[in-house]
């Protein structure tokens, strides 16, 4: 019992982090209709900028701010400058310079801060007695960081679109975007500000993620995640915010589960299990549990 | 004055220009229609006009040279009913209203204009929650027009509002539109490939045949013209 | 002659100087092929002089260009975006080392093998391609990618796991029919690498001249056109993924035989890998037939070149910069703007071309000798040069 509700919250606070990532990923489809495979490298390197900054002596927290500050200008650059003029080429052209973003943005932070594993601070205490019990199972203070901030998010976020003009405009944006523009709403200003959230939000889930990944802060860091996030953005239908949240938190758990029950998959598949779902979901469902688009299909 | 004054507008998509030096006036107050069989740029016209595709030649409202952004456009006050209704489907009608006051910021101003567009149009009234995707054929283009009239428009440009309606409701339509037109008196450009009901509310005629307007005049010097008639008129 | 120009004159788009047209079979387009033919031939045979080491690079560079060859197939030719070539490769080099290690095979038997694999685990990969397209695709193979390596650490007690395998010289010795010695493998190596290079590529040069050919141009371009046309598009890209894979995965092999050392981390057979391959195929230009070639020796190169004032993570770096200022500046490749360039003042035209028919019959008509057809001096082209870097038919005059 003890060992289950340790896997179930050990997959819950991946599924945060997932779907944190996957919200960001799903901001930017909802903008641009991409899928944007740099979005864990650009939460890798705001992560990195946020650990330079503690470095620095800023205390954590802000340097967490900085990140996401910094994570919202790179995405919104990426966007205006280097994705928006080739969308109209092809939707290769696209992937493609997500792809050179990918490989860019990781070896970039590689060659400022070094391949060598760094320790990124939590926002709270956390240290080996800093836990409180659950159903017998232990929970530390950055696990708890990890729920909370996937719940502020998910509450900003629904506020944003639901309560605000600009979630309006931006939900129409996403809906038909030149329909938005004959109203006057400025398209391209909702566009940079939709890749700008995901990156800032992106930004949030690098530095959350870093006190509880295996390997600290280092280039491999984003990766698992970002496959993990692809999942759940899938898995929730690319163009839903519920359904990301919902679908990071599945994904997270079905990881824990499989990793911990079934010995052929062990520890050492988990990003497998995470492709093979996606490729499942691709294949069955292709709009995922909540998705409103049909998805492109032959 | 004229409303909208357009004057030597050239625009297409890539190099090749679809329409050519057009030019095409609206009094104030006073609607006018734009005849033109498929593929002669009618649609194309619009959207030059509306910034969504880039143009050559000049744009005036009120006399006053308009700019090329979607959004100028809008300022200046002139709204687009496009083509195929451009209903935002995933949001609700009360959204999709809204949307249409994007420009605009008096609260009161938008919340009263919301409850004349619902009065206007009962349908949308009934179906304020409802998602915009699920209305029908003739409901949507009640939103549509609905909705460019929430930014006040001093000039509402309609590109073929009657595509796909059955005849009763765009009877319905014709008969709102001119409603507004003579309480608003909001100028109104009206593009249309089967134009009888649409003449009926003109004061001029404009005929466009492959990306060139070829005449202006009356509608009843069109209805004369026993070959116009025919074409572009169905008798 | 005189009229036949005047004739073509007036049809002719705006090109400021008509291309010399070379139909196929022609005397003169015989001619050219034999000079590039023995160019090539001369080139390789150069190639024999150099130090083992540059030898050895050559090497490397002609099988990441068989590998490209493969990738090319289905992303330059057929539009399917793969970022799981790398796991293609690895198929084909962990076949050909596990079967020498564990079954003692000869080296070159396990080449067949190892391009059936490839050829089967394209397949597999290609059949959710008869659901879902563009982005979704490539996430499938991105799925492939990143399973390989994880698979190969998994089941460690077949493939060496994170340790890897080491494949001894000794099992790698040439044939000996070669009369090469083990101590000679670098040039067995870049012999049989070389001949692989231009059989693989006479492959797809005759296979994209085919009908299957013209319906993977299709899928690329119009898929809902040629849908109508009657092209099975599904089968079409199954197919393309398997072919796909099988050269993918004969490289390989090739790979493996010589460099003789296997591991999953070593970014060999990771996602790097892919977006090497990727990097090269549109460096040297998407659905060319030379671009692998050219991208392979660019980017095996250039890291090298660089690697002397900085080491290590600025390869990843450069791969990025490059593939997006292609994208934005050079999207046809390099050999795709030679063709360009090249078209300006020769075109191969294929032997049932009206224009070099027209141009062969005046001839006769005007009592010149019969020939056949001979390159059209002055003949005019029924396009202009054109952007569209994939003609088939003006390949061998890029070459």
């Amino acid at each position: 019992m003890e060992l289950f509700v340790e896997r179930l919250l050990a997959g819950v606070t991946n599924g945060s982090i997932f779907a944190l990532l996957a919200l960001a990923l799903v901001m930017v489809y909802r903008s641009t209709g991409t899928l944007n495979f740099a979005q864990g490298e650009f939460a890798l390197f705001s992560a990195f900028f946020a650990w330079w900054l503690v470095g620095t002596g800023l205390p954590v927290w802000a340097a967490v701010i900085a990140g996401m500050l910094a994570g919202f200008l790179l995405c919104a650059a990426a966007e205006r400058g280097l994705i928006r003029p080739v969308q109209k080429k092809s939707e290769l052209a696209t992937l493609i310079v997500a792809l050179g973003l990918f490989s860019g943005l990781n070896a970039a932070v590689a060659l400022i801060w070094g391949t060598d594993t760094k320790v990124m601070p939590s926002i709270v205490p956390n240290g080996l007695d800093d836990y409180f019990e659950l159903f017998g199972a232990r929970v530390y203070g950055d696990t708890v960081v990890t729920w909370v901030a996937l719940a502020v998010v998910t509450l900003l976020m629904t506020v944003l679109f639901t309560k605000t003009e600009l979630g309006l405009h931006m939900r129409a944006v996403a809906d038909n975007a030149e329909s938005a523009a004959l109203t006057g709403v400025n398209t391209s200003r909702i566009l940079m500000l939709g890749w700008g959230l995901a990156g800032a939000i992106g930004a949030l889930a690098g530095s959350l993620a870093t006190p509880l990944a295996p390997e600290q802060l280092s280039v491999t860091t984003m990766f698992p995640i970002f496959i993990g996030a692809c999942a759940a953005a899938l898995l929730g239908g690319l163009d839903s915010l519920a359904g990301a949240v919902i679908g990071g938190l599945i994904i997270g758990v079905v990881e824990a589960m499989v990793t911990g029950y079934v010995p052929l998959v062990g520890g050492a598949m988990q990003q497998t299990t995470a492709m093979v779902m996606i490729v499942l979901i691709l294949v069955v469902r292709p709009n995922g549990l909540f998705g409103s688009k049909e998805l492109e299909r032959v | 004055m004229s409303a909208l004054e357009i004057s030597g507008l050239s625009a297409g998509y890539g190099a090749a220009d679809v329409v050519r030096d057009i030019s095409i006036s609206v009094p104030a107050g006073e609607v006018v229609v734009v005849l033109g069989a498929n593929g002669a740029g009618k649609t194309t016209t619009m959207r030059a006009i509306c910034g969504l595709i880039d143009r050559r030649g000049s744009v005036r409202v009120d006399g006053v040279e308009i700019g090329t952004k979607p959004a100028d456009v809008v300022r200046a006050g002139v709204s687009l009913v496009p083509q195929g209704r451009g209903t935002l489907g995933t949001l609700t009608v009360l959204d999709n209203l809204r949307v249409g006051a994007a420009l605009r910021g008096d609260r009161a101003g938008i919340a009263d204009d919301i409850e004349r567009w619902t009065t206007v149009f009962p349908v949308l009234a009934e179906r304020v929650d409802q998602r915009a995707g699920t209305l029908s054929g003739g409901e949507q283009q009640m939103l549509a027009v609905a909705r460019a009239l929430m930014a006040r428009p001093r000039v509402l440009l309609c590109d073929e509002p009657s595509l796909g309606l059955a005849p009763r409701i765009v009877q319905h339509l014709f008969a709102t539109l001119r409603d507004i037109n003579r309480e608003d008196s909001t100028s109104m450009l009206i593009v249309e490939q089967n134009a009888e009901l649409a003449m009926d509310l003109a004061s001029s005629v404009n005929l466009l045949e492959v990306g060139r307007m070829v005449r202006t005049g009356t509608p009843a010097s069109f209805r004369e013209d026993t070959e116009l008639r025919r074409a572009y008129l169905g008798y | 002659m005189p009229t036949v120009t005047d004739r073509e004159r007036t049809t002719e788009p705006r090109t400021e100087r008509s291309p010399v047209l070379l139909a196929e079979g022609s005397r003169a387009y015989r001619i050219v092929a034999l000079v590039i033919v023995g160019a090539i031939t001369g080139l390789a045979l150069i190639g024999t002089t150099l130090s083992v080491y540059r030898m050895s690079q050559v090497t490397a560079v002609m099988i990441t260009a068989i590998a490209v060859v493969g990738l090319n197939l289905a992303t330059g030719y057929t539009g399917l975006l793969s970022i799981g070539h790398s796991a293609l490769f690895g198929v084909g080099a962990y076949a050909t080392g596990i079967l020498i290690l564990d079954y003692a095979y000869s080296p070159l038997l396990t080449l067949p093998v190892a391009t059936a694999l490839g050829f089967a685990v394209g397949l597999i990969v290609g059949v959710p391609a008869l659901r879902i397209r563009g982005l979704y695709f490539s996430l499938v193979t991105l799925a492939l990618g990143i399973a390989f390596p994880e698979i190969i650490r998994r089941f460690d007690d077949f493939t060496g796991g994170a340790a890897g395998l080491l494949i001894r010289s000794q099992f790698l010795t040439p044939p000996s029919w070669t009369g090469l010695t083990r101590f000679e493998r670098g040039l067995w190596l870049y012999g049989l690498s070389f001949v692989s290079l231009v059989v693989v590529m006479l492959l797809v040069r005759n296979l994209m001249r085919s009908r299957t050919g013209i319906a993977m141009r299709g899928v690329r371009d119009h898929e809902v056109a040629i849908r109508s046309n009657g092209v099975d598009v599904a089968r079409t890209k199954v197919i393309t993924f398997g072919l796909s894979g099988a050269i993918t995965g004969y490289a390989g092999g090739l790979f493996a035989m010589n460099v003789g050392a296997l591991s999953p981390d070593g970014g060999s057979f990771t996602l790097v890998k892919s977006i090497e391959l990727i990097t090269a195929m549109f460096i040297g230009g998407a659905g060319t037939l030379l671009g692998p070639l050219i991208g392979s020796t660019v980017t095996v190169f250039l890291p090298e070149l660089t690697s002397t004032w900085t080491t290590g993570p600025i390869s990843g770096v450069l791969f990025g910069v490059t593939l997006i200022v292609l994208v934005f500046f050079m999207p046809e490749g390099i050999a795709g703007r030679l063709q360009i360039v090249i078209r300006r003042f020769v075109r191969v035209v294929p032997s049932d071309h009206p224009v070099a028919r027209r141009r062969a019959s005046s001839t006769q008509n005007s009592g010149g000798k019969v020939t056949g057809e001979e390159p059209v001096a002055a003949g005019g082209a029924e396009h202009p040069p054109g952007p569209n870097s994939d003609d088939a038919s003006s390949e061998g005059s890029s070459r």
